[in-house]
């Protein structure tokens, strides 16, 4: 036992180093793509943009959405889509395209931590430029702010980095795909559709048919998007049930990513690239 | 007539200077540091229809603009140009359907189809009807040995295959100038040769002005009559290959078979050893001493056979250009 | 002239058809995405339908014909816009530009025309039913004159998205990473799912006169609605060929630039 204690406490610690010296790599790399993360930020104004829809729609009084309810739903949901971006499918077929995948593999780490950290990295650049233009919106528009309790801040981190982390597993997972087909990347606009529709990020779960917001309700999405933006816009839900529910989810999708992981890599080898 | 007229042609590039990391992008965005790189600088020649002219320098010497200049691709800063009575950068049909551009490390084939299919549709853009292109084909496929290479998808043909192909694609509307940029990099020897026998060939078919940049010298001997020397934008040589071997290099080559080995250091005193390898050795004197050199060789060594040379041009070329870029 | 133009197209889209077939794979992913999109989008503007309610006075019908024209003009996107730009973007970093540039061919038709891919066409497809259905069940009864108005929309809605895309794609002479800014425009253009009066007044300003929304979707719906002033027409044409001469000329400007990477 006194043996493997001080190991143990090494290889946590080698670890650290690892993902420290990850970060910083990754996070060197992505200021240089400062361009791009602007641009991607700005492509993520979809919930802005329903936001309008629904302040001017009639609809809304009926379900019982004030323009303070919708306004702190949707700027929130701007937020956590910002704080989500997964990009990983993409990047992880090109690498593999270009047979960079290779000497990541004689790394004594799991690929999925380079990517993963990297996609961590980036959210650390955008956190700037979010800010800035939530004050360009609530300049423009000061009926529009509000202020979450601090408690409720501190569970929404916690919810979109969790909420991340769920998106990138089930990416992770569907990235696999790569060893068996050379145009995996396609399957991602097929996973964006529900991602659209059914997280949250187009209409409030509330002004589905119950039906349908039942069929939303069993799918992770909207554990990605629409329970992080109510703890942060501080409406009511049930932060305990919803915290359960992603892990689950997280718990499905790790073990279901290890397991294509394992076949994926057989058959990498398998072909001898 | 000249086909191809220069006159006093500049080209300068505008280059901003960054420094690495945020800062310095910053820097860069409020306080851009400029400067100007003459890439051509006042260069003039005349090219008669028909020949093949060679661009020779090192890299960055300003070759590969002057040729872009030349087919309409880049805008002179100042001079003038007149290709087959036009200027280039107007790029007027009859213009580009007189010349052609093939660059080494570019390729213009469709990737995933057969380099028939692009064919095709080069030939729609000249304007060639199907008849008079499938005639074109069949003839430049037999001159470059071509057969079913042109039924496979692009990305399945070797290098060499592919840049065959290229020069067919290139040469489907019969231009009468053709601008070739390093038109054999990274092809093997064989290919190589291939390509030049084709080139030597097409301009004696069609009488075809070729000019062409290259860093092999295989291409430039067994191409060009008369080549072009730029080093940092200037013309530093303007004429026949064989004038040159003649007038720059003052030294002559001699190449010795010995009966018996000898101490190499002992060939010194002769001049500069270039080759020692036992009963052969290849030295490099100065032809004003070459008389006496050769008389005491013969007196003092176990000579089997000698032989008396220019120096290849490679040498002489390569001697050049390192005393002017000092 | 044309006729050879039309020609040459004919061969350029015969092989990248030729091209793309080896992919079969995307046909399935295409159509099931379309399906999922349209589901969605229609889910989506039902609830604003519910228990009769409407969206910025729009009829359903008329609605959904605006859902129509923007699933077509997502169609056109796949099938020439978005295949194009990534070519371009590579012919300019790998400076294979110099070879469109020499050929005795309008460079802009070709950068901008040389690809059609056939995976948009679903989209298409069922862009033009949603429209048919639109102007069906809203008992309109579509004379050839109005026929003809709403094809006019929506050519100079094409020539806009056309004209916008092309800009963008131009600057890449300048910026490598085009695409993050096409991005940018696509997903702003999303906006252009609803009628543009359900947007409040400043933001109908902007989707009119900065991004052309209203013109891309609202107003050739109009126009199968019978709705559509000749104002408006006259606009919308107006405004497609000042954006294409506007892209023209852009072009010719950018190429000055175009220093054509050498190595």
């Amino acid at each position: 036992m006194g043996r493997i204690l001080p190991s143990s406490v090494n290889s946590i610690k080698r670890y650290f180093y690892i993902f420290r010296s990850l970060f910083i790599s990754q996070y060197a790399l992505m200021i240089e793509y400062r361009a791009e993360i602007v641009l991607w930020a700005l492509s993520g104004i979809l919930p802005l943009i329903m936001l309008t829809i629904w302040k001017e729609a009639d609809i809304s009084k009926e379900f019982g959405f004030n323009h303070k309810w919708l306004s702190s739903y949707f700027i929130s949901a701007f937020i956590v889509r910002q704080f989500t971006a997964v990009w990983v499918m993409v990047i992880f077929e090109k690498d593999n395209i270009e047979g960079k995948l290779s000497p990541y593999l004689l790394q004594p780490i799991n690929p999925f931590w380079r990517y993963y950290i990297s996609h961590i990295a980036e959210q650390f650049i955008r956190i700037p430029f979010v800010f800035i233009m939530l004050l360009l919106l609530f300049v423009l528009e000061p009926s529009f702010f509000w202020s979450p309790s601090l408690i409720r801040i501190i569970l929404a981190i916690i919810a979109i980095f969790s909420a991340f982390t769920l998106r990138f597993l089930i990416h992770w997972f569907f990235s696999m795909l790569c060893f068996w087909t050379d145009r995996a990347s396609s399957i991602e606009r097929l996973l964006m559709i529900p991602y659209l529709f059914l997280s949250g990020l187009v209409a409030p779960l509330e002004a589905f048919p119950p039906v349908i917001r039942f069929v939303a309700l069993s799918t992770p999405f909207p554990y990605i998007l629409s329970f992080p933006s109510k703890i942060l816009s501080g409406q009511d839900v049930n932060i305990i049930n919803g915290y359960l529910v992603m892990f689950i989810w997280m718990l499905i999708f790790l073990l279901l990513g290890r397991v294509a992981w394992k076949f994926g890599l057989r058959k990498y080898s398998g072909m001898g690239a | 007539m000249a086909i191809v007229r220069v006159e006093r042609l500049s080209k300068s590039y505008l280059i901003s200077e960054k420094q690495p990391g945020l800062a310095g992008s910053l820097k860069h965005l409020f306080a851009r540091t400029n400067t100007s790189v003459r890439a051509v600088d006042n260069i003039s020649f005349e090219i008669e229809a028909g020949e093949i002219v060679g661009f020779i320098g090192s890299n960055g010497a300003g070759k590969t603009t002057t040729l872009k200049m030349l087919c309409g691709l880049i805008h002179p800063t100042s001079g003038s140009i007149s290709v087959s009575g036009y200027k280039p950068i107007h790029r007027k049909t009859a213009f580009l359907k007189n010349i052609t551009l093939v660059m080494g490390q570019k390729q213009q084939l469709i990737w995933d189809l057969p380099a028939l299919d692009s064919l095709h549709v080069n030939a729609s853009v000249y304007g060639i009807s199907d008849t008079d292109r499938d005639e074109r084909i069949e003839e430049l496929s037999a001159m470059l040995d071509l057969k079913d290479e042109l039924n496979r998808p692009v990305r399945k043909l070797s290098l060499g295959e592919r840049m065959k192909c290229e020069l067919l694609a290139s040469l489907i509307h019969r231009p009468s100038i053709l601008f070739l940029d390093e038109p054999t990099l990274g092809l093997d020897i064989n290919a190589q040769i291939r390509v030049r026998e084709f080139l030597r060939e097409y301009n004696k078919k069609y009488r075809s002005t070729v000019i062409l940049t290259s860093h092999y010298m295989g291409d430039i001997k067994s191409l060009c009559k008369r080549i072009i020397l730029i080093n940092n934008g200037r013309i530093f040589y303007d004429g026949l290959l064989a004038t040159l071997t003649k007038t720059y290099s003052s030294s002559s080559f001699i190449s010795i078979e010995l009966t018996k080995a000898v101490n190499p250091v002992l060939f010194k005193e002769f001049g500069e050893i270039i080759e020692c390898d036992e009963l052969l050795v290849r030295l490099l004197v100065p032809r004003s001493s070459l008389k006496e050199t050769l008389f005491k060789l013969l007196n003092q060594m176990p000579i089997k056979d000698l032989e008396v040379n220019d120096p290849p041009t490679e040498q002489i070329i390569a001697k050049l250009l390192r005393s002017v870029s000092l | 002239m044309n006729l050879r133009f039309l020609s040459i197209i004919g061969v350029f889209w015969s092989k990248s058809i030729l091209a793309e077939i080896e992919y079969r794979v995307n046909l399935i992913v295409e159509i099931f995405s379309v399906i999922g999109n349209l589901s969605g989008s229609i889910l989506i503007l039902s609830l604003f339908y519910s228990n009769g309610n409407n969206l910025g006075g729009w009829t359903w019908n008329a609605s959904l014909t605006v859902l129509g024209v923007y699933t077509l003009l997502e169609g056109f996107t796949t099938c020439i816009l978005q295949p194009n730009l990534s070519r371009i973007v590579s012919h300019i970093q790998q400076g294979t530009l110099d070879f469109i540039l020499l050929k005795p061919f309008n460079s802009q038709l070709w950068v901008s025309f040389r690809i059609f891919s056939p995976w948009g066409l679903p989209s298409v497809v069922s862009g033009i039913i949603l429209i048919s259905i639109g102007i069906h069940s809203s008992n309109e009864v579509l004379s050839f004159n109005s026929f003809l108005i709403c094809f006019l929309m929506l050519i100079s809605s094409i020539l806009i998205l056309y004209s916008l895309w092309f800009v963008i794609a131009s600057t890449s002479i300048w910026f490598v990473r085009v695409w993050n800014a096409n991005e940018v425009l696509r997903s702003t253009l999303v906006a252009g799912r609803y009628p543009l009066s359900a947007y409040p007044d400043s933001l109908r300003r902007f989707f009119t006169f900065i991004i052309p929304i209203g013109f891309l979707t609202t107003v050739p719906a109009q126009a199968a609605m019978n709705s559509v002033s000749i104002g408006v027409i006259l606009a919308s044409c107006a405004f497609a060929l000042l954006l294409l001469w506007i892209s023209n000329r852009f072009w010719l400007f950018a190429l000055r630039f175009y220093t054509s990477a050498s190595s």
